[in-house]
């Protein structure tokens, strides 16, 4: 049988990081085709490039044989592929007609819309779904469900021959799932090619035909799922070797520094509770988006649990914590937040090193004292951080990704905090620079702190720390010793739970 | 089970509720300066006795054509979250090319080419060099606000008749202005909020209002060029209202459009139009309109003070943008 896309030695890279390495997938009429693998193997990206929104830095994409390049989204859509991307992209200020064929309205007269065929073609779409929404409402009146729906209906274009669903039942309970699978499969038996991005295994055995495995960027391998048994995707997903870039872990703990307890992230999920102890580095680990960010992000505020206890070096604090004050409320007992996306939230790119270390240091001062230079702490911390740079006054866009991480980390270093919360310590930083950051925080540790870490990479949290605690659908539902977990076994938890 | 779930707040609201509270649509609170005006127009009904002659009607609304033209144009650039400033001159530059004795077969085309032109120089430089919109249609501002002074440095010089006549004259004893208004109010509504330019507009400012500046481009919007062509647009109808006000003054002027574009701003953000971008209706822009209108008309007829007039003007200003920001209307 001929394929009906045929994506070979796509390559891609963002930046310095490698995204894409020669990856090649071929998509036949009538299937179902699972893409897997670990958060940042690559699958969104190669989506991304299928549907014209990344364009490849090398290899090719045939359709039905031909070869095509896709410039815009646009091409795209017009070559026949039709998307449900990850992230919602539905505008707030439209109606659900509106959004469904935004970029390709119906016209009439004049190049008018024509909203009565529109409104009609949106119910019938809805209605094959199986959803009753008006397709007038706007889509800030829907709830997020009903969004994720729409979003859905909104890239099933009948006269689409490719679908890509991009974990499209992240936010589904498990009958909307099986509405879902019923119109996946009524897609297939009309000849067409879907492409399904889930970490949920029990969805990849039920509807899938083909499964193919990326790591790292590669091609790990394509199976038939008939063949495959969901032991052998997980070891596909992970198997490779721990790299000697960590330091030893700690051996002797202290008393317990932050205590949570009945900790409800929303109405849906467990209640479950964990504990850190001086010394200790522990890891929130699991699949990306499972409440690890939400768990954080509650403790400064920026997200407000449903219920739970919180107890900060002997003080109770009180939930929710206040999203204005929540992070002075955390440094004054000591403790530092380093957000995930250091430049957005992190860093004052235009601002020198040495303001960007003193940051936290004023903060601890009143409004109105003046502010002391500093001098021998940023020296201290350029020191022991080990940053290069043209020296203290240097901008901190002037740095590598490295390098500005490491200015992150030392800002809250500097200023002598007891508890560090991590969001991704090593984003976009190469081997060499992480390993430096993993003997940072192991010495933080050693000296007495405590560290919450989550990340994407796994590997990074086994290495790192000493206590995972393992995180799915917004509650905790594995806690095991560093020592004794591997990737498989975090995965086993997250998936089998 | 499709979902659906009980706590659904505003897609349960009876109509006349999304009506008065502008929910549910992204029409913006219209409703409420529709009740200022009404209430301003009730009690100088019951003030003043010649407020319900026809003369007067008529007169508040050939008064009111420039400002709502001028508003409705400025409201396309409102829509995607931007502002052009630059209309004010643009006005004074058409009354001033309009009093350059020249035919009116040729005068009139060539003032609308000019704006379009001035409107797509606004867009190429807000979409292409990134400039902010405030800036680059300030500097328009002055660019020809410059140029109409060099071309007439005091007012004077006579427009052509078919100007003239076109405003000041009347159809079944109704003035002319009215009829252009319906007109123009036809084709802005059609553009606005039917056409898929206009919905493109709608999607390019709730974009820009949600965070999601990329979708529109990601589902095959043109951005860039509906932008620019917003741009054109807007100084397009600054244009038209500078045909009607140098009909009115049958001169021209290079002071008569000062301040034209914060009193055009105004009227938009008194209609329920987001300045964020995204939400607000054509009829809304009128009625902010003619809340301005009946103010000055109500202030001239019961002798007010004029400075007072401002400052009511202010007032009402922030009473309908404080009453519907964007959480208020659930976006």
């Amino acid at each position: 049988m001929a394929s009906l896309v045929e994506m070979s030695d796509i390559s891609k890279t963002f930046g310095g990081s490698v995204a894409l390495k020669g990856v090649s997938l071929e998509l036949m009429p009538g299937t179902v085709h699972a893409l897997m693998g670990e958060n940042g193997a690559g699958k969104s990206t190669l989506m991304k490039i299928l549907a014209g929104v990344h364009q490849p830095d090398e290899g090719e994409i045939r359709l039905k044989g031909e070869t095509v390049a896709f410039a815009r989204p646009k091409d795209a859509i017009a070559a026949g592929i039709s998307t449900v991307f990850q992230e919602l992209s539905l505008l707030p200020n439209l109606t659900i007609a509106e959004n469904m064929f935004l970029g390709r309205e119906p016209t009439g007269w004049l190049r008018t819309v024509d909203y009565r065929g529109m409104n009609q073609l949106a119910r019938r779409a809805l209605g094959e779904l199986g959803l009753d929404l008006d397709p007038e409402t706007l889509v800030s009146d829907l709830t997020i469900a009903e969004r994720q729906f729409v979003e859905i209906a909104h890239g099933i274009k009948a006269e689409a021959n490719v679908f890509i669903l991009d974990e499209p039942t992240a936010a589904l309970n498990a009958a909307d799932v099986e509405m879902l699978n019923r119109q996946i499969r009524r897609l297939r038996d009309a000849g067409k090619a879907i492409v399904y991005i889930s970490h949920r295994m029990e969805e990849i055995f039920a509807i899938c035909d083909t499964v193919t495995v990326l790591k790292d960027g590669e091609l790990i391998g394509t199976r038939t799922v008939a063949e495959v048994k969901p032991g052998q995707l997980i070891a596909m997903m992970v198997g490779r070797e721990l790299k000697d870039l960590f330091p030893p872990r700690a051996t002797a703990f202290g008393e317990i520094v932050v205590d949570i307890s009945d900790f409800r992230i929303d109405s849906a999920s467990k209640p479950f509770s964990l504990s850190l102890r001086k010394g200790e580095i522990i890891a929130l680990a699991g699949l990306e988006g499972q409440g690890q960010q939400k768990l954080l992000r509650a403790l400064i505020g920026q997200f407000h649990p449903v219920a739970g206890t919180v107890i900060l070096g002997g003080t109770k604090i009180a939930l929710p914590v206040s999203a204005a004050s929540g992070i002075r409320q955390l440094q004054a007992a000591r403790i530092g937040f380093v957000p995930e996306d250091r430049k957005d939230e992190g860093l004052f790119l235009g601002l020198p090193i040495s303001h960007n270390i003193t940051m936290a240091l004023h903060a601890g001062q009143p409004q109105l004292a003046p502010a002391k230079p500093y001098r021998r702490e940023i020296a201290e911390t350029l020191t022991s951080l080990q940053v290069k740079s043209a020296g203290a006054e240097a901008l901190v866009s002037s740095l590598s990704g490295g390098n500005q991480q490491k200015v992150l980390l030392g800002r809250y270093l500097a200023a002598d905090m007891n508890v560090l919360l991590i969001e991704e310590p090593t984003r976009g930083v190469d081997v060499g620079a992480k390993s430096e950051i993993y003997k940072l925080l192991r010495r933080f540790a050693a000296k007495g702190g405590a560290v919450i870490v989550l990340s994407r990479e796994t590997i990074e949290l086994i290495g790192l720390c000493d206590r995972i605690y393992v995180m799915h659908a917004n509650t905790l539902v594995g806690e095991m010793p560093a020592a004794e977990a591997t990737e498989h076994r975090i995965l086993d938890a997250a998936l089998v739970a | 089970m499709p979902p659906s779930s009980p706590d659904r707040l505003t897609g349960m609201k009876p109509a006349y509720l999304k009506l008065l509270t502008g929910q549910g649509t992204r029409q913006g609170l219209w409703s409420l300066p529709l009740l200022i005006a009404l209430a301003i127009a009730l009690g100088l009904s019951l003030t003043a006795q010649q407020f319900t002659s026809a003369d007067n009607l008529f007169n508040l609304i050939t008064q009111a054509m420039p400002l709502i033209i001028t508003a409705i144009g400025q409201m396309f650039v409102i829509v995607i979250g931007g502002l052009d400033l630059s209309v004010g001159s643009v006005i004074s530059f058409t009354t001033a090319i309009l009093a350059l004795d020249g035919p009116a077969y040729l005068l009139i085309p060539a003032v609308f080419l000019l704006a379009a032109a001035i409107g797509a120089i606004n867009g190429i430089v807000i979409t292409r060099l990134n400039v902010h919109p405030i800036i680059a249609t300030l500097s328009m501002q002055y660019v020809v606000l410059g140029i109409t002074r060099i071309l007439r440095p005091v007012s004077g010089g006579t427009v052509p008749d078919v100007v003239i006549a076109s405003v000041s004259g009347s159809l079944l004893g109704i003035p002319l202005p009215v009829f252009w208004g319906i007109a123009v109010l036809l084709v802005a509504w059609k553009v606005l909020h039917g056409s898929r330019f206009g919905l493109h507009l709608f999607a390019i400012g709730g974009g820009i209002a949600a965070g999601m500046e990329k979708v529109p481009h990601n589902f095959g919007v043109a951005e860039r060029r509906n932008i620019l062509l917003a741009y054109v647009t807007c100084s397009c109808f600054a244009a038209l209202a500078g045909i009607f006000l140098a009909g009115r003054i049958v001169s021209g002027d290079p002071n008569v459009g000062l301040l034209f574009e914060l009193d055009a701003i105004t009227a938009v953000a008194i209609g329920g139009t987001q300045l964020s971008g995204g939400v607000g209706a054509l009829h809304g822009t009128v009625i902010g309109a003619l809340v301005m209108a009946l103010l000055a008309n109500g202030m001239n007829l019961t002798n007010v003070s004029p400075f007072i007039q401002t400052t009511i003007k202010g007032l009402i200003l922030l009473l309908v943008v404080g009453l519907q920001s964007r959480k208020r209307m659930g976006l």
